[in-house]
């Protein structure tokens, strides 16, 4: 053993140090010879006669040493040591066919490497949680199929009678605010049950967690905070366990601090709190009942339970619930799905198309390269030739000619990964917030292989059609013709011109993606939301439950807010509502219309509520239809009313009259009312502006107050001085009271589309490097023609063509490449478009408007890269080019 | 295994030889090696002396024999190879081996004599 390492040593030594043992042995044959010739001399030659017999006792020396050499190192290693010497001093002198070849190299691997640390970080790593393999979302399912959330009395029953979970957990979010500690802040909650941080194995920092005692109703009011708040607002202090925060005016007792990791389920907010469910002023009333699907439920499966076994027991749970309590829960089914796939679910599509189009720009780089390859292998066919012809196997030019883009790859690579560190910086800062970042979006280890692998993945791409080619020329025709134009065999030629068209075809596919997608964009944008955005300004206030007890107290706030702000100048025009179309979550409620006709078992209405003050629809320019909007009527002690929007009249009413029929329902957990419908409103795009208008029911704040609102205003004041005014109507009502979420109208809608927007521009960034690189593909093809045929076309100049004739002829040539890469490109682009499919709004996946500008604008760009050596080739002259070679 | 070639044969039995002259001879270089493998075979063995080094660096790789370097009778510097305590044992197994593949051929080849 020993010896077989002492042997790889010394093979190892000589590889890296040849010179040296080539020293040695010349040393030791120099003493063999000097002893043979003593030997001579002593049998009677003369000295000189001596040694030359010595010599050729001994053997060639040149030959022992190659043997030697041969014997003692790594041959392989050796010689990998030479190409790659050599390789560099090629490159080197080559300096600008090196510079582009890498710079277009590292523009593929670059853009390719930031994509895909998004995809690893966000797809791909796991849930940084422990075991979060196991960690699945329960679902109650409607009869309709969509996914909901569990009430907390169901969740109880499903704890209780499931067997295929190890833990199951239930949490909500929003917001409360903190007093007592400096400013008044507003802090993300997390309202759990006590199982949670035993659901995903968290520790703490300092303290403890929750203990199940402190999930049981009544219990006193604890809570975890986040690390990064504990450090923030609370300095990092340890002496915090134990003492108390005021939390919407409540006190809680600080239990522990939670690590930074653990970010659930606001998987965004580095700062936030646990609260157990009970303490919660929200949602701690909604308890006790059935109804409601508001919980969402985690839990971690037993390993290796096959999945039927787990439908099977969730099906027995919900049917034993159906029996138990049929109406809040006949026709509910159960279903779980794995929580990694249910946090990125609506991200994948639009990572997975920008990860495949970020691969045909690498494709079409790859192109690029191998073209100007096969150009370069052409020039060197001579070269090639002379090594062939001087003993070189076809194995070792291929090996060496791999050596010099596998060099050029890790190049290209290495400035790719450079590139990739920038961009996975500005990539992270434009990450639209839906994308979860719950691991962090960096170059790490497994995204530096990626990108290695790749780029020699690429080199061998690129490298091996050439250094085939290469070998492969005939070594006669090659020596005999002269140096520039020499050997490029039909087949090459054929060759390139298949890669150049490729291109096209391959740059076609990105530009019409592109263009769909900013045409969407552009239709996406151009949307009527159905009410006011220029000038409007909103502002968000949270009123703690334990000041604000009453629903009397909370209209009264509101009251007096905005008696306050009619009275300012420049906010006449303001309103109350929540939530707010585009800015806050939909509520959306199951409705019944009173004397209607019954639901079948599949059928369920449903509508978005909003509860509006009665400026409201005038401030938002929505417009009143039919009927009479709210006015000073419709009073907290007023027969119960409510405004429909046309899309829920025209949807549930269909040819009826609305107006003066009832409607039921209530937002929980005050039980359903019936509420008379006095007049229709326009439609409104409340959740997205590519969603079709959601039917919409409207009730007068009056009768349906909510301790916090929406301010909503329209005013030329501008964001600065409503921003100001705003703060300070509030503090003049209570100076405990935060303000959050200031915002124009303008920067809801275009936060609404900020997926959208990223999607399309980093989309639209890929496909122009794909047109440029298609470009200097098709420049590099018909440069290379032109210069080929230079002695062709001075014969024809000298015949007499004029010089539009030889324009023409090349442009030919450019126009025939770019027709077939369209060709191929039309079909290719159709089938991609369709991948695109529900990212598209407004716009058909196969529009011709767009296909014709594409392919125009394709066409246009390889005249363009046609027509520079064009124009060389009407310079040429006749005398020149005759002389040419 | 794959049948070994004629070279491999030859290149074997140079190695065999150089082994055991150094088992006989102790300490020795590269020329006293040649000279001595020449003597022992009576110059029927008609070899480049050259070709020695080839099977001292195989020898060398396998751990059979070390070299030390050292000052030759003619006060060149020199390098002298001995045989190592692993080149013994398969100077052995060999010279069984070979022992027995040439009564084989001895007994074939006398076979083929009588009939």
């Amino acid at each position: 053993m020993f010896a077989t390492f002492k042997a790889l040593g010394s093979r190892i030594r000589t590889a890296v140090s040849p010179r040296q043992v080539d020293q040695d042995f010349h040393a030791e044959l120099d003493a063999h010879l000097d002893l043979l010739t003593h030997e001579n001399v002593r049998r009677g030659m003369t000295p000189e006669n001596a040694r030359r017999a010595a010599r050729i006792r001994l053997g060639g020396v040149t030959q022992l040493s190659e043997t030697n050499r041969e014997l003692r190192g790594l041959p392989l290693l050796e010689t990998l040591a030479q190409d790659l010497r050599f390789a560099v001093r090629m490159l080197r002198k080559n300096f600008g066919f090196t510079a582009v070849a890498v710079l277009t190299l590292a523009l593929g691997v670059g853009a390719n490497t930031a994509i895909f640390s998004v995809v690893y970080a966000t797809l791909l790593k796991p849930l940084p949680y422990s075991h979060s393999e196991q960690l699945y979302n329960v679902f109650q399912q409607t009869k309709e199929g969509a996914n909901t959330g569990w009430s907390y009395a169901n969740f109880e029953d499903l704890r209780r009678q499931s067997n295929v979970f190890t833990e199951l957990a239930a949490v909500q979010a929003h917001q409360l605010t903190l007093t007592g500690h400096g400013e008044p802040f507003v802090v993300n909650t997390s309202v759990a049950t006590a199982q949670i941080f035993s659901l995903f194995q968290v520790h703490s920092v300092v303290g403890r967690t929750f203990y199940p005692e402190d999930g049981k109703p009544g219990a006193a009011p604890v809570v975890v905070l986040s690390e990064n708040l504990w450090r923030g607002a609370f300095g990092g202090d340890p002496k915090i366990i134990g003492t108390s925060i005021n939390l919407d005016k409540q006190a809680f007792t600080v239990i522990g601090v939670a690590p930074s990791a653990f970010r659930f389920p606001q998987i965004a907010q580095a700062d936030q709190i646990w609260i157990p469910l009970p303490a919660d002023p929200l949602f701690g009333p909604w308890i006790p009942r059935r109804g409601g699907h508001w919980l969402q439920v985690i839990g971690r499966l037993k390993p290796e339970i096959p999945l039927p076994q787990i439908q099977a027991n969730l099906d027995a749970v919900t049917a034993q619930l159906a029996v138990q309590f049929p109406v809040e829960n006949s026709g509910w089914q159960a279903r779980v799905a794995p929580l990694q796939g249910v946090i990125v679910g609506n991200v994948r599509p639009a990572l997975l198309v920008l990860l495949g189009a970020v691969g045909l720009v690498l494709l079409i780089a790859c192109a690029n390269i191998a073209n100007l390859l096969l150009a370069r292998a052409t020039s060197r066919a001579r070269e090639i030739a002379v090594r062939a012809t001087l003993g070189a196997v076809r194995a070792r030019i291929v090996r060496q000619l791999l050596s010099e883009t596998a060099v050029l790859g890790l190049l290209g690579g290495i400035a790719g990964i450079a590139l990739a560190y920038g961009g996975v910086g500005s990539l992270a800062a434009i990450l639209p917030a839906n994308i979860p970042q719950f691991n962090p979006i960096r170059v790490d280890y497994f995204v530096l292989a990626f990108a290695l692998l790749l780029s020699l993945l690429a080199s061998a791409g690129f490298g091996l059609a050439p250094a085939l080619f290469a070998a492969k020329s005939d070594l006669q025709s090659s020596l005999r013709e002269g140096g520039g134009r020499a050997g490029e065999s039909g087949r090459s030629l054929r060759v390139r011109n298949i890669l150049a068209a490729g291109e096209m075809a391959l740059a076609m596919v990105l530009l019409v993606a592109a263009g769909l997608l900013l045409r969407s964009f552009n239709k996406l944008l151009d949307v009527n939301p159905g009410f006011n955005v220029q000038q409007m300004v909103k502002a968000e206030v949270a009123l703690p439950r334990t000041q604000y007890s009453t629903p009397q107290r909370w209209l009264g706030f509101s009251d007096e807010l905005l008696a306050r702000l009619h009275a300012e100048p420049g906010f006449r025009q303001s309103a109350v509502c929540i939530p707010a179309p585009l800015a806050d979550g939909r509520v959306n409620l199951a409705f019944t219309i009173v004397g209607g006709p019954p639901l079948s078992d599949a059928e369920s209405r449903t509508a978005n509520y909003v509860s509006v003050s009665q400026e409201y629809f005038r401030v938002m320019g929505i417009p009143l239809l039919s009927g009479r909007a709210f006015d000073q009527r419709d009073a907290m002690s007023s027969p119960p009313v409510a405004l429909v929007s046309k899309a829920l009249a025209g949807i549930y009413f269909r040819d009826q009259d609305p107006i003066g029929r009832e409607i039921s329902f209530g937002f929980p957990p005050n039980p359903p009312v019936a509420r008379q419908i006095i007049g229709i409103v326009g439609d409104v795009r409340d959740t997205s502006l590519g969603a079709n208008p959601s039917p919409m029911m409207y009730v007068p704040y009056a009768q349906a107050p909510f301790p916090g609102a929406v301010i909503v205003a329209k005013s030329a004041v501008g964001m600065p001085g409503f921003s100001s005014a705003i703060r300070r109507t509030i503090r003049s009502l209570d100076k405990d009271l935060p303000v959050t979420d200031i915002a124009e109208m303008t920067q809801i809608v275009d936060a609404s589309v900020s997926q959208e927007r990223f999607r399309t521009g980093l989309l639209a960034l890929f496909a122009v490097m794909a047109l440029v690189l298609a470009a200097t593909g098709i420049f590099g093809v018909i440069s290379y023609s032109v210069s080929r045929r230079t002695n062709e076309i001075g014969i024809r100049v000298a015949l007499g063509a004029s010089r539009p004739q030889i324009l023409a002829m090349v442009l030919r040539e450019t126009l025939t490449l770019a027709a077939i890469g369209l060709a191929f490109g039309i079909p290719a682009s159709l089938a991609a478009a369709r991948l695109l499919g529900h990212m598209l709004f407004g716009i058909s996946a196969s529009d011709p408007a767009t296909l014709a500008a594409v392919a125009l604008c394709l066409a246009a760009v390889a005249i363009a890269a046609g027509y520079i050596p064009a124009r060389r080739a009407i310079r040429i002259d006749p005398l020149v080019a005759l002389r040419h070679e | 295994m794959p049948a070994p070639t004629k070279s491999e044969i030859l290149q074997g039995t140079l190695d065999l030889m150089v082994l055991n002259t150094l088992t006989s001879m102790g300490s020795l270089h590269g020329y006293g090696i040649a000279r001595r493998i020449e003597q022992v075979s009576e110059q029927a063995l008609q070899i480049n002396q050259g070709t020695i080094y080839a099977s001292l660096v195989r020898l060398l790789h396998r751990g059979w024999i070390t070299a030390v370097w050292g000052v030759s009778e003619n006060n060149r510097k020199a390098r002298y190879y001995s045989i190592t305590k692993s080149g013994r044992k398969q100077l052995q197994a060999e010279a069984q081996n070979w022992q027995r593949i040439s009564s084989v051929i001895g007994r074939v080849l006398g076979a083929a004599a009588r009939s």
